[in-house]
């Protein structure tokens, strides 16, 4: 140590002012707080080498055949990859042993994703959406509904018929407007569930739901009173086959052709008391928080764990599409050398590696604000934690009941949307939203470097660098367009504690 | 006929040109764009790319005399830029058979090319195939025996499964670092054709990986002047590049704007977030200052500037690249919908990153021009 000394309160003084260490380095104070850091890592390196292998076995045999099938034919469905998944235990994978899944931490999914990623997005979307309807079913915090659809998961991987589940919020007139409560009051919303007796009666449409078709839950959001959505949400499990529900019309896309993007289409139809994961009207009672506020909360909670995981997504592309451009400028000759001497070459190729680096660096920093302040903080609780990693599934099966209890989704909830701090919110979705927008331009770049280094050969399906052009562009668009996280930012993480600010 | 009467004839023949253009696509191209894009697994718009020959449009760098326009750069650039607002698949074959031709026009300098013009004067004879996406210091190019029998492969031959003719590049036997320009009869015995090559963008201007084993071909111009004839079909077919990329990026703009005026969030027109005007506004300066660049090139070119190759080359690269990015904020500005087949958006989006590589990949032009700007400054 040098000469100067801080003493407590200046050490104090001069670490709240911006920026905090735990505004900006998510990382350091997981490994702080976090139990058994080790125990995360061999997690993380376990689903690395796991999609890896998934990745020789399974997808790169098929993956450009999938793509070229579904131009053929957009009513292509890859259920060999989606069977596949099911039989590697990919669809229990991230649930929580207690709900019958195989306990693995949540931060270990987004380098497992952006493995697969890097060789096919789409498939990657195929295999991971789920995690998307199923974060979303576990923001409502409804226990009884967490453990009775996960435990049918499980049954599916157990059965060899895929219980997948997908996330419809979307809608044909609404798309940025269902993602911030800021905008939904004014946007134009037309799925209505009506509170009839015993259930919901919903009419409607939702839009562009990836594995909508390939799905058998979809956790459907919707809104009781059309002019006041905010305050009226309502979030619903539809199975397959209930009545007045049916899919519509596949949409025709540029790339993750893999990843079917569905119409869902509800007429009168009826959702049962019991498969309401969350309703407004609950929300109101004995509350702190307004329910606009919990709803924020709810859709915070979803899109930050998500958000990173597009990010993921994004370093995937941006890898395969810097790998490709690597492997092709080994054996390309331009006038008379190889590509990858020519020192503007190793320029550009030294650029991508960095951008893929720089992603990964930054998405990982989400994953550990959302181990800190999101939906998975809970788990990393001490007791939790330990219980979800030492105790036998067997024991949680036993004990499963106990979630049927109304007590403990209250209790739930009150710690994670009545007691959850602002300054949490802030971080989590201020640095999901970074990640979100800085990862999948940067997806971007990589693969229109690709195709730069690769002239019309970057072009070629069969060569296979421009799918990760197509496969990215969708990147930047869903989770709320990159113009929305760029706000989302802004409000979370610079405009805070600006009383002049204001957004939207 | 004083300057400016000269003029005033050719801006209104430029106007023509334009309307024509503009004519041909609204009625041949726009209703079928997505149908037409989804070939090889749809059909090839063979009807279109016939009528385009009625029309003139594969003539217009080629002399009057042998059935051409003889109307030059500024010509192909407009007709370029207005079908490309609307399918840049077919400005794409307009541009391939332009770049064969012009090979034969700088050959003509140095030789008599009427046999050569008198062959491609017969019917449907053009569009000619060309490998207009590669730059012939990238190329795989084929060897040629004294006899003039060409042996070995071209990759994605552009237009290679639907002409009559196509001009290639091969190395002398004799003398394996001179190149020379030949034209062949692809339907000559010893030549094999892969399937229409899937790729990126302009799928209606399909390209094939041929495989030639002594296939007779005839020597264009000089023999060893391949380079030479390539370079300054470059220059030329530079300006053609740029109006593709542009008509493009209009064309993605134009959809940008009305789309985000007729789609509401938050309780408003999109066009009225401010972030969504920055990202028009952006489009628009590229297109503004794309637009005058172009027509700058044209003119130095046609009022023979000396600098207009070193011009026309790096608008060709800048435009492309403006392109590029400005299609991606394109299919941005729609959103989801933007994703979609059923809008023009993402087909521009793919149509501008494979024009980008036309006449060779973009960094190698992009170091090519500044060797030609050190050469000269010495
Ligand atoms: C292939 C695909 C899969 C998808 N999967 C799912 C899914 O599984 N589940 C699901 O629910 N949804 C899904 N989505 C929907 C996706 O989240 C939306 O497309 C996205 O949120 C954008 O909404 P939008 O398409 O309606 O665009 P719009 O909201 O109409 O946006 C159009 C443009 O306007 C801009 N804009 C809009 N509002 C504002 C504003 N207030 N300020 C500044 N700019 C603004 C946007 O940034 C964009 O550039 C998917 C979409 C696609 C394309």
């Amino acid at each position: 140590m040098g000469e100067i000394r801080l003493t407590r309160k200046e050490k104090e003084k001069y670490l709240s002012h911006d920026p905090k260490i735990t505004d900006v380095i998510n990382s350091l104070v997981t490994h702080y707080k976090l139990p058994k850091s080790k125990a995360l890592y061999k997690q993380i390196d376990t689903a690395i080498a796991l999609a890896r292998k998934f990745n020789e076995e399974v997808v790169k045999p098929v993956y450009k055949q999938i793509d070229l099938n579904v131009t053929q034919d957009n009513e292509y469905l890859c259920w060999d990859v989606i069977n596949k998944a099911n039989e590697w235990g990919f669809n229990t994978l991230f649930i929580p042993k207690m709900f019958g899944g195989q306990g693995m931490n949540l931060i270990a999914m987004y380098p497992f994703v952006e493995e697969i990623a890097s060789v096919c997005v789409g498939l990657a979307n195929v295999v991971c959406v789920h995690y998307l309807g199923f974060a979303t079913l576990c923001a409502s915090w409804n226990l009884k509904l967490m453990n009775e659809i996960s435990r049918e998961v499980k049954r599916g991987e157990k059965t060899g018929n895929p219980c997948l589940i997908s996330l419809a919020i979307t809608e044909p007139g609404a798309g940025t407007d269902v993602e911030e409560t800021m905008l939904i009051d004014r946007g134009r919303i037309e799925t209505i569930g009506q509170k009839v007796e015993g259930g919901y009666s919903v009419n409607g449409s939702k839009i562009f739901i990836s594995n909508g078709h390939v799905s058998t839950w979809h956790i459907l959001i919707c809104y009781t009173n059309k002019n006041k959505p905010s305050g009226t949400t309502v979030m619903l499990a539809v199975k397959n086959g209930m009545k007045g529900f049916r899919f519509g019309h596949r949409e025709k896309k540029m790339g993750q052709k893999a990843c079917v993007a569905s119409e869902l289409i509800f007429e009168n139809c009826f959702v049962p008391d019991k498969y309401v994961c969350m309703q407004w009207s609950d929300l109101s009672e004995r509350s702190s928080k307004s329910v606009v506020e919990v709803i924020q909360t709810v859709i915070d909670n979803v899109v930050s764990s998500t958000r990173a995981g597009v990010a993921a997504f994004a370093v995937g592309a941006a890898r395969g599409a810097y790998e490709t451009a690597l492997a092709y400028s080994r054996k390309k000759i331009v006038n008379g050398i190889p590509l990858i001497n020519h020192q503007w070459a190793q320029s550009m190729l030294a650029e991508m590696y960095k951008n893929v680096n720089m992603g990964r660096a930054a998405y990982m920093e989400s994953a550990y604000a959302n181990a800190m302040h999101g939906l998975a903080k809970t788990l990393s609780v001490r007791p939790i934690f330990y219980a979800d990693m030492l105790v036998p599934s067997w024991c949680f099966t036993m004990i499963s009941p106990i979630f049927n209890l109304k007590i403990m989704t209250w209790l739930f909830r009150l710690l994670n949307f009545y007691r959850y701090p602002q300054e949490s919110a802030e971080i989590q979705s201020g640095w999901a939203s970074l990640t979100k927008f800085g990862c999948t331009d940067l997806g971007i770049i990589n693969t229109q470097k690709a195709i730069q280094l690769m002239g019309i050969d970057g072009c070629r399906h069969d060569i296979g660098a421009e799918k990760y052009l197509r496969d990215a562009k969708l990147l930047q668009i869903y989770e709320g367009t990159n113009q929305l996280n760029r706000i989302n930012l802004f409000k979370n993480l610079v405009g805070r504690s600006m009383p002049e600010v204001k957004v939207f | 006929m004083n300057i400016q009467a000269t003029a005033q004839i050719f801006t209104e023949e430029l106007q023509a040109i334009s309307d024509m253009a503009k004519n041909f696509a609204s009625k041949e191209l726009v209703a079928k764009r997505e149908e037409n894009d989804h070939y090889p697994f749809g059909e090839l718009f063979t009807e279109t790319i016939k009528n385009a020959s009625d029309v003139g449009f594969y003539g217009v760098n080629l002399p009057a005399e042998y059935g051409g326009t003889g109307m030059g750069y500024s010509a192909l650039s407009s007709i370029l830029e207005n079908l490309s607002m609307a399918d840049a698949s077919m400005a794409g074959i307009i541009f391939t058979n332009a770049a064969a031709i012009e090979i034969i026009n700088q050959a003509s300098r140095d030789t008599d090319c009427s046999a050569l013009y008198n062959m491609l004067s017969a019917k449907e004879a053009l569009p000619i195939a060309f490998s207009s996406f590669t730059g012939i210091g990238e190329m795989e190019i084929p060897g040629a025996s004294e006899k003039g029998e060409i042996t070995g492969r071209i990759n994605f031959l552009c237009l290679g499964g639907i002409s009559r003719y196509a001009v290639l590049p091969a190395r002398e036997s004799t003398h394996g670092a001179r190149i020379s320009y030949y034209i062949l009869d692809l339907d000559k015995h010893g030549i094999k054709k892969s399937e229409p090559v899937y790729s990126l963008g302009l799928h209606a201007c399909p390209g094939v990986d041929v495989f030639l084993e002594k296939v007779p071909a005839i020597l264009i111009g000089l023999s060893g002047k391949g380079i030479k004839y390539f370079q300054s079909m470059q220059s030329h077919l530079s300006l053609g590049a740029a109006a593709l990329s542009l008509g493009i990026l209009k064309g993605s703009f134009m959809e940008a704007l009305q789309y985000t005026k007729d789609r509401f969030q938050g309780g408003r027109q999109i066009i009225n977030w401010s972030e969504v005007r920055m990202i028009l506004a952006n489009m628009a300066i590229e297109i503004q200052a794309g637009q005058s660049c172009l027509a700058a090139a044209c003119n130095e070119l046609e009022n023979g500037v000396t600098e207009w190759e070193k011009t026309a080359c790096a608008i060709a690269i800048h435009v492309a690249e403006m392109a590029c990015r400005a299609t991606v904020d394109g299919v941005q500005l729609l959103g989801g919908n933007g994703y979609m087949k059923d809008y023009g958006q993402e087909k521009r989006m793919r149509d501008a990153h494979q024009a980008q590589c036309l006449l060779g990949m973009a960094p190698v032009r992009k170091m090519e021009l500044i060797d030609l700007i050190i050469k000269e400054s010495q």
